[in-house]
């Protein structure tokens, strides 16, 4: 009973949020762009035109009938007519946020596989050569900016080995029905491992460092000294009982890690020309398209929401104090 | 009343002292700690580089640097060719060769002469004037300049001849029987024959650029506005056209003049006249550049040289591109006779663009020939400024938040809580991008981004630590003997939560350079302001960052280097703060193998 009241209360805590981001973003391109018909002068517009226009998007209405007609439109799924494309934003976001998690889960998944056995490793061999080469490889890798990672990668597997596409998410031309015939591909595979690699790497150091640390504290715990006792082997003991107990820390970083790969992900996308939302959001910059601005940061911050949440979800069903306790930090 | 102040003046800053200690503590730890100590020399080099940054960048990162030099490139024929080669610091602007000397004047009046040996000698010579044209007739080398200007070289010793005139000379030629024609400003055409200058009339006030003998008695003279003239046995003849059309009105700087009989001339905008022993027709060409240079090498093969290394060819019916073999501006070429190769000559002087790393330019040159190691150097200001005001910017707020959530708890903190959040439900790129989409691309926006929305972190770190201070019973006890929530938070729980407020800047640091990098590699910095991002933004852009590695790599090792000596620090911090992290707990397995290359294996 506990437990579900715990979930209701984080998902109306999710959807307050996301009301918020909604309504600031609102008023930031409200006040900044009182006008967004100006957009439209270049083309020629006469007044009278432009009165007619601002009636039919409703700006002659008052502001607080406009956030609600905002709000309206964007549970309907109406983020407005890109500026570039001349088409509805909604369907073409949409399009680049398959393309988007296409590249990211993969890449958060290998490096929360690998960096936590990477960390037991470390905790393992602690005090030696290994150890201090990993920790300062992990703090290496993580310095390292993404994007300069990216093009690294580019000029040395593109370019001088030439064995990896550099860009894009297929060869070109292609067919595809739907999403799922354009990825299940091994010339999809093929593109995805560079900016993969890239992404996973950069994600790899931290649950390795804190899986690490976390392993050293719970050794000093009093249950290690008795499996010892028991006469357990020391793998038996490094992986049933330490990184058993250690693997919380690394889901809470997890949670925080996936909502700040959303960002992340946006150079990588642009270092590959990745068609996902983050190259959109860079693009609609450039060619000042507001609606597809504004819809690219909902759809990413909305996706940064829903993926703390599940992570949050997660944490709760594996540490069931969370849920009991009222749902701390 | 005095004393009183002072006594409590004194009291005041006594509150400050736990704050120093705190603040000396941790550079104590960080010293004591190998890796620390590494991370604080590495932090230290680089806010070296950036106070000392003009003393350091050796050009301005915003010229786009020049390369002067005088070259010449052995050339066979199309396709085949021997290697650009420098022979002087300043641009040849004519050259001429011989039986076993080739000469050349460069553009700082000096003649350079390779003899049979092979190496290029300076001649000493001693001339106000500007030379402008060389002839070799024989044994004899022939200049002339400005003023009327002429000299000869007879057996090494140079001597002054007089012209009748004073009419700059742009162009100079000499035929097999040993005649010479010097021709120049204002129509004027000299001729020696038998050591005697005579000046011939040309009743034409254009200037006369250059001039080919084909043998004995014959040669073509050229100047501006499609000025020809034919010379013949002392007398000038003008010349034929194939029709009306084909006369030019563009300025003719160079003519060849074959045995055959046929001749070549050409000039400005691409412009090529044909000659083939009775009329001039103007001749279609490939290029709309200035031609300067033009050899005939045989009946079939001929080719022209100019502005930004454009080559044409012909092949005996007309006039072809040739592929460039450099891109940088030729003054002329010469053709070749027997083995002898021609020569191509120059260069203009031309932007050093996308050079690797050398001794004047450390890190190699961008696609604008701008000096990347002083870009690099002027960037770690940037980086340094935006990643300390950011980084203090987003502890304050970070501790603020922290320390009032955590010590008011209760409404207030799950008020708080809401609010960190929401911010982390916003990322951080597309925040940036959307404040750039809205106000205008600038370091403060990126500042700005940074600073509102990673406070997140710091406020979340700072209120657990603040939570469990706030039970202990030295709060409690202040509690009791009356001091204000004020008071209690600044100076009871504040200085204890200071260590790790100084850890969480450490960290801040790191992220708000790699966040300015990233945001500026966007494009979304300021474009005037140099910054390692905007270095690899500029590189990205050019499209040359696929093979100039040099302009990739100094940059992003900057970025690492530092944002690594912050990490480094931070950890020093943490691991002796928290012993158990020090990797040596008896309880747990021992390792297979122990060094003691981690900080403090017990």
């Amino acid at each position: 009973m506990n437990r579900k009241y715990y979930i209701i209360r984080r998902l109306l805590q999710m959807l307050l949020s996301y009301l918020i981001i909604l309504t600031g973003l609102f008023f930031l391109f409200r006040l900044a762009l009182p006008d967004p018909t100006a957009a439209l002068v270049v083309e020629g517009l006469s007044e009278e035109a432009r009165e007619m226009v601002r009636a039919r998007f409703g700006l002659d209405q008052p502001l607080w009938r406009q956030y609600i007609n905002y709000l309206v439109n964007f549970v309907r799924g109406e983020l407005g007519l890109s500026f570039h494309y001349r088409a509805p934003v909604f369907p073409i976001l949409i399009d680049r946020l398959y393309n988007t998690l296409a590249l990211m889960i993969p890449a958060i998944f290998v490096s929360y596989l690998l960096g936590p056995m990477l960390g037991v490793f470390l905790s393992w061999k602690r005090g030696s050569r290994a150890e201090f080469t990993g920790i300062v490889g992990g703090l290496v890798m993580r310095s390292a900016p993404l994007f300069w990672t990216g093009m690294i990668f580019v000029m040395v597997f593109g370019i001088w080995l030439g064995i990896f596409p550099t860009s894009g998410m297929r060869t070109l031309p292609y067919e595809a029905a739907h999403f799922f015939d354009k990825i299940f591909t091994l010339d999809f595979l093929w593109h995805l491992i560079l900016p993969m690699l890239t992404v996973a790497i950069y994600y790899l150091g931290l649950p390795m460092l804190i899986m690490r640390n976390t392993m050293l504290e719970v050794m000093g715990e009093d249950f290690i000294e008795l499996c010892q006792a028991k006469g357990l082997s020391e793998r038996k003991i490094m992986y049933r009982h330490v990184a058993r107990n250690a693997l919380l820390p690394v889901v809470t970083q997890a949670a925080i890690t996936i909502g700040l790969a959303v960002g992340g992900q946006v150079v990588v996308e642009v270092v590959f020309s990745w068609p996902g939302l983050g190259r959109e959001i860079v693009q609609a910059v450039r060619t000042s398209d507001f609606p597809m601005a504004q819809g690219a940061f909902m759809m990413m911050s909305g996706l940064v929401l829903i993926m703390n949440f599940l992570a949050d979800m997660l944490y709760s069903y594996l540490d069931p104090r969370v849920g009991k306790e009222g749902g701390g930090e | 009343m005095a004393d009183r102040r002072q006594r409590s003046l004194k009291e005041r800053l006594s509150y400050l002292k736990p704050y120093l200690d705190s603040v000396l503590e941790p550079a104590k730890i960080i010293w004591q700690d190998p890796l620390g100590r590494a991370g604080a020399i590495i932090f230290t080099l680089i806010v070296l580089i950036a106070v000392f940054a003009p003393l350091l960048a050796t050009h301005n990162p915003h010229e786009m640097n020049e390369r002067i030099e005088g070259s010449i490139i052995p050339f066979y024929g199309a396709g085949e060719w021997e290697d650009y080669e420098i022979i002087g610091e300043d641009p040849i602007n004519d050259l001429a060769t011989g039986q076993n000397i080739t000469a050349a004047i460069t553009e700082a009046n000096e003649v350079i002469v390779r003899g049979p040996g092979g190496e290029w000698e300076k001649e000493n010579l001693n001339i106000t004037r500007e030379i402008k044209a060389i002839t070799i007739s024989g044994e004899e080398i022939l200049l002339a300049g400005s003023g009327g200007e002429l000299l000869s070289r007879r057996e090494g010793e140079w001597t002054g001849e007089d012209l009748p005139g004073d009419d700059t000379i742009y162009g100079i030629s000499s035929s097999p029987a040993g005649e010479v024609l010097a021709v120049g400003e204002e129509g004027a055409i000299f001729l020696r024959s038998d050591r005697e200058w005579r000046r011939i009339e040309s009743g034409s006030e254009r200037t006369l650029n250059a001039v080919n003998f084909s043998g004995a008695g014959d040669a073509v003279i050229v100047g501006d506005r499609g000025t020809i003239f034919h010379y013949r046995e002392g007398e000038l003849i003008d010349p034929e056209y194939a029709g009306f059309q084909d006369a030019t009105f563009r300025d003719l700087l160079a003519v060849d003049y074959h045995a055959s009989g046929m001749a070549f001339a050409v000039g400005q905008r691409g412009t090529i006249m044909g000659f083939d022993g009775e009329s001039w027709s103007n001749m279609e060409s490939d290029t709309s550049r200035e031609l300067r240079g033009i050899a005939i090498f045989s009946e079939d093969s001929a080719f022209t040289v100019g502005y930004r290394g454009v080559m044409q060819q012909y092949d005996g019916e007309g006039w072809g591109s040739l592929d460039r073999i450099t891109r940088r501006g030729y003054r002329g070429i010469t053709a070749g006779a027997g083995d002898n190769p021609g020569i191509i000559y120059g260069v203009d002087p031309y932007v050093n663009e996308l050079a690797a790393p050398s001794t004047e330019h450390f890190f190699g040159t961008t696609h604008l020939g701008r000096d990347i190691w002083s870009q690099v150097v002027y960037g770690s200001r940037t980086a340094l400024m935006v990643g300390i005001i950011a980084a203090l910017m987003v502890n304050i707020l970070g501790f603020t938040v922290g320390l009032i959530s955590g010590y008011y708890g209760g409404r207030v903190d799950s008020l708080l809580m809401r609010l960190v959040d929401i911010m982390y439900g916003m990322p951080l790129e597309p925040f940036a991008i959307v404040l750039v989409l809205i106000f205008d691309p600038g370091l403060w926006i990126i500042i700005l981004a940074i600073g509102l929305l990673t406070w997140r972190t710091n406020a979340r770190v700072i209120r657990s630590q603040v939570l469990s201070l706030a039970k202990r019973p030295f709060v409690k006890a202040a509690r009791v003997a009356g001091g204000s929530n004020i008071r209690i938070m600044l100076v009871h729980i504040a200085p204890n939560v200071l260590p790790l407020a100084f850890l969480q800047l450490a960290v801040a640091m790191g992220y708000a350079i790699t966040a300015e990098a990233t945001l500026s590699f966007l494009g979304l910095g300021p474009p005037r302001v140099y910054s390692w991002g905007t270095i690899l933004h500029a590189a990205r852009l050019s499209g040359a960052w696929r093979t100039a590695w040099w302009w990739v790599i100094p940059p992003g090792i900057f970025i690492s280097a530092t944002v690594v000596s912050v990490f480094l620090i931070s950890r020093a911090v943490e691991v002796l703060t928290n012993p158990r992290l020090r990797g040596g707990n008896q309880s747990a397995p021992e390792p297979e193998e122990s060094e003691d290359t981690l900080p403090h294996g017990q």
